[in-house]
């Protein structure tokens, strides 16, 4: 019988005087450590003008501050053999380091130096914008980029998931040196922030060291919550890309609920039906689960009759209302509608007939593995964490897993019918241009 | 209480055939365990007019087997919380299986009748040609892609393995019939030549054991050779293929290297990750992107196989800079070759790459990495314990010299792709 619980590391947890939490996960074998800073700040804190300002500031963390000068953050972790990096999402920013474990005290002095007092100058932010623009750049190369900035586009209109985590272009181009300074001092701080850290260290030491560098720090960090709310979408909206490509590719995008809203976890089932892919849960060594999954309802339908090359579903864990996606790309000589009919009966059938009772004793078995290797090595572990201690708090991993688990036949058929409606959804065909390939 | 066991330390078993056995400790604590099969299965094997072959098999192979179809395949992975992951190289043919460490007997006979008893479906080889022709497409329209396709082919001339980029071309994928494919995993998927790999907490006696009893029929056949014909001069030198309306223009100077067995090699890694391999710290990052904001990405590649390598220096930049960035890869790449690296540069990268080796132990799936790569490589039980001695052996005056072999200059190309002919700003 398999533990109802996420089998996760043991756990040491408080808040400091000026707000920030605090995870500690020892793992006395490990070799490394892993400090994560996530941050309560993402797209969803911008507005118009200002887009991608999350995301820059993400970038000016490694640019200087007190006591790091620039590029001195990359020598002292990669010096010692470390790794860094970090990453902006619609609904969080985190940064990481991982380290082997007699240097830990170097990621920890960064994060406390950085939290508050990143000093992003004028200068710096100039030169950073053409970076900026290049990573853009990088991604629109891709029409899964185009297509998929365009469909949130179009099936939000107020919520600022509306824009992509990069910005706009022109927002790119115009935003200053001071508005991200504005930016950084207006959320980032203590209170919006969860510090994780784990790996091989002695949990007292630790939590010693924190208070000492960290509890110093002023009780900052304003408000982050979204005041917008998303009206419900009336009538499907559509809208057709072209550009370089190889063959027509489709997205189709319907609101779908909140991380903590009761019907995630029949989304998430849905998900997996259709797509193959038990986010969160996943049975890999990553995160996720990267391929092909030929027994998911997409697979068999699109791909196994020759009508796409590929074809998947897309739940993505948000703090407000999102979107459940499907994806595909045609297989040569299949248009986009013919795609999109094929889209059409496989969720016309789930709405009809619900999950089968195999579907649903497979998505059993694959979350219980899944969740049962979801915690192995420092830097997976200090992901995890954070991830949904930042979306939620630790313990809700278990009343995720727990729900998952319960979720009857009965239910995620309600949630297909109530989800895939046809008049409140956003449709993005993209086409090829210059024939199929353009090349 | 058993005694920690050192994952960087190797245990080579008794061979099973020709076929050797691998055992590396899983790291401890680890609850899952790894097993890979590599063999000379890669598309330098693919037999002329049936270029796709090697990835093809490859595909087909990871998908069905006799006993199971390719639904059954992955559910019986799903149910197992394991993964089945493949890939292939100039050289070699790999299939990895991953999956929960008290499962691994049960699981390490799936990935032998995965490798033993592939299907090789009708509908199933109809559905991967599709897929490899719409990559073919993608190769050719993506400027990454097509930036790498067009530097192997300056580089290397026809009949080199490293040439191609194993994807076949339209005609060559509809060859590749049923029977062509099962002639070409009967001669490749065999026990000479290759691998197979056990990252576990189990003994070698076990691990040993359970191999012979699952890979024992792969039989004593003998490896097939692959051959490197001579490199030719390399004309032109530059190469731009203008693919109008991108975003983004790939730039990549590079050419043929050295082999991973090359002596050679502990210099051309620490010059590689001075050059690019180890962004943060290195040149090319540093000047592209940190001093000039010229780029998102810039960085530099060594790939050393068993019979030679590729390298490369690597940015993505905009259709206005790119003319910026092309000389400056071009400098850095004379300057690792023309002058000695300094004694603080030298030591910063070395720690580094000496400090970070704990870090490839995190898990079972990054110390199975090191393993696979040694296995693959025949090189000695101790190579990885014995790697940090080896690097601070190499002086400033190695790392220069291996530069001069690894980055060969009389051999480089520079291939710029992306949408070169639009108008600079923006």
């Amino acid at each position: 019988m398999v533990s109802e619980r996420v089998p996760r590391p043991r756990l040491e947890q408080f808040r400091l005087a000026n707000g920030l939490r605090v995870v500690l996960a020892p793992q006395p074998e490990s070799p490394t450590a892993s400090v994560w800073v996530w941050y309560r700040v993402g797209s969803k804190n911008e507005h118009p003008g200002i887009t991608g300002a999350s995301h820059w500031v993400e970038h000016m963390l490694f640019q200087g501050s007190p006591r790091y000068g620039k590029g001195e953050i990359d020598r002292a972790i990669v010096g010692v053999g470390g790794q860094l990096n970090a990453f902006t999402d619609t609904d969080f920013t985190a940064y990481f380091s991982t380290v082997p474990r007699e240097h830990l005290g170097i990621p920890l002095d960064i994060e406390s130096d950085r939290m508050t007092r990143a000093l992003i100058t004028d200068v710096e932010v100039q030169r950073e914008r053409t970076v900026i623009h290049s990573e853009r750049e990088g991604n629109e190369n891709w029409p899964e980029f185009r297509t998929e900035e365009e469909l949130y586009q179009l099936a939000f209109r107020v919520h600022p998931y509306r824009w992509e985590v990069l910005g706009r272009r022109v927002d790119i181009e115009r935003l200053t040196g001071a508005e991200l300074r504005e930016y950084y001092r207006r959320f980032y701080g203590t209170r919006n922030a969860v510090l994780v850290v784990a790996g091989g260290f002695d949990a007292r030491e630790v939590a010693r060291e924190v208070r000492r560098r960290f509890s110093a720090l002023p009780d900052s960090g304003g408000e982050v919550a979204v005041a917008e709310v998303e009206p419900p979408s009336v009538g499907e909206r559509r809208s057709e890309l072209s550009g370089p490509g190889t063959t027509p590719y489709l997205e189709i995008g319907w609101r779908s609920p909140a991380l903590r809203d009761p019907e995630t976890p029949a989304t998430m089932v849905l998900d997996t039906i259709l797509g193959g892919e038990s986010r969160l849960f996943s049975a890999g060594s990553g995160w996720g689960r990267a391929g092909e999954h030929p027994s998911a309802r997409l697979y068999r339908s699109l791909v196994d009759p020759g009508l796409a090359v590929r074809a998947t579903s897309e739940w993505r864990p948000r703090e407000y209302p999102g979107l459940f996606t499907i994806q595909a790309q045609a297989a040569k000589g299949v248009s986009a509608d013919r795609l999109e009919s094929a889209i059409d009966g496989v969720i016309a059938r789930l709405c009809r007939s619900g999950p089968t009772r195999t579907e649903l004793d497979d998505l059993r078995a694959k979350v219980r593995r899944g969740a049962a290797l979801a915690y192995e090595g420092a830097s997976r572990i200090g992901f995890r964490l954070g991830y949904f201690s930042v979306l939620g708090g630790p313990e809700y991993e278990d009343e995720l897993y727990r729900s998952l688990l319960r979720v009857t036949a009965g239910e995620v058929r309600e949630r297909a019918r109530d989800m895939f409606r046809r008049d409140a959804r956003a449709v993005v065909q993209y086409h090829p241009t210059g024939g199929e390939a353009d090349a | 209480m058993r005694k920690t066991e050192d994952p960087l330390q190797l245990e080579y078993g008794e061979n099973i055939g020709a076929l050797r056995v691998v055992r590396q400790a899983a790291p401890a604590g680890a609850a899952s365990f790894s097993a890979t099969y590599v063999g000379p299965a890669g598309w330098g094997f693919d037999p002329p007019g049936e270029e796709g072959a090697a990835r093809l098999v490859n595909q087909l192979v990871a998908t069905a087997t006799r006993r199971r179809d390719r639904v059954a395949l992955a559910r019986r992975l799903d149910r197992a919380g394991a993964t089945l992951a493949r890939q292939t190289s100039p050289e070699a043919g790999e299939l990895t299986l991953w999956g929960p460490a008290g499962d691994w007997v049960e699981l390490l006979e799936l990935l032998s009748e995965v490798v033993l008893e592939p299907r090789f479906d009708p509908e199933d080889l109809a559905r991967t040609r599709r897929q490899m022709l719409e990559r073919q497409l993608r190769q050719q329209s993506q400027p990454a892609s097509r930036a790498e396709f067009e530097l192997t082919r300056a580089v290397f001339p026809p009949g080199h393995p490293y040439r191609e980029s194993g994807l076949g071309d339209r005609r060559s994928i509809a060859r590749l019939t049923r029977s062509r494919l099962e002639r070409f995993h009967r001669e490749h998927y065999t026990g000479g030549g290759a691998s197979v790999i056990v990252t576990t907490s189990a003994p070698l006696s076990a691990v040993r054991r359970a191999v012979a009893s699952h890979f024992g029929s792969l039989g004593p056949r003998s490896a097939p050779s692959l051959r490197l014909p001579p490199l030719l001069a390399v004309r032109p030198r530059r190469v731009t293929v203008d693919l109008p309306g991108r975003s983004q223009v790939e730039v990549r100077v590079g050419g043929p290297s050295i082999p991973q067995s090359s002596p050679d090699y502990p210099g051309a890694y620490l010059a590689n990750e001075v050059l690019g391999g180890r962004p943060l710290l290195a040149r090319l990052f540093q000047r592209v992107r940190e001093q000039n904001g010229l780029a998102y990405h810039a960085s530099s590649h060594l790939d050393s196989m068993r019979l030679g390598g590729i390298w490369s220096a690597r940015a993505g930049t905009g259709a206005d800079r790119w003319r910026k960035v092309v000389p400056m890869l071009e400098e850095e790449v004379a300057r690792i070759r023309r002058s000695r690296v300094g004694a603080e540069e030298l030591r910063s990268v070395r720690e580094s790459s000496i400090g970070e080796i704990p870090l490839s132990l995190e898990s079972t799936a990054d110390a199975h990495e090191l393993a696979v790569d040694a296995a693959y490589h025949e090189l000695p039980p101790d190579y990885w314990s014995a790697w940090p001695a080896r690097l601070r052996d190499v002086t400033a005056a190695d790392v220069r010299r291996a530069a001069v072999r690894a980055f060969d200059a009389a051999r480089s190309v520079t291939v710029v792709v992306g949408p070169i002919g639009a108008r600079p700003g923006r």
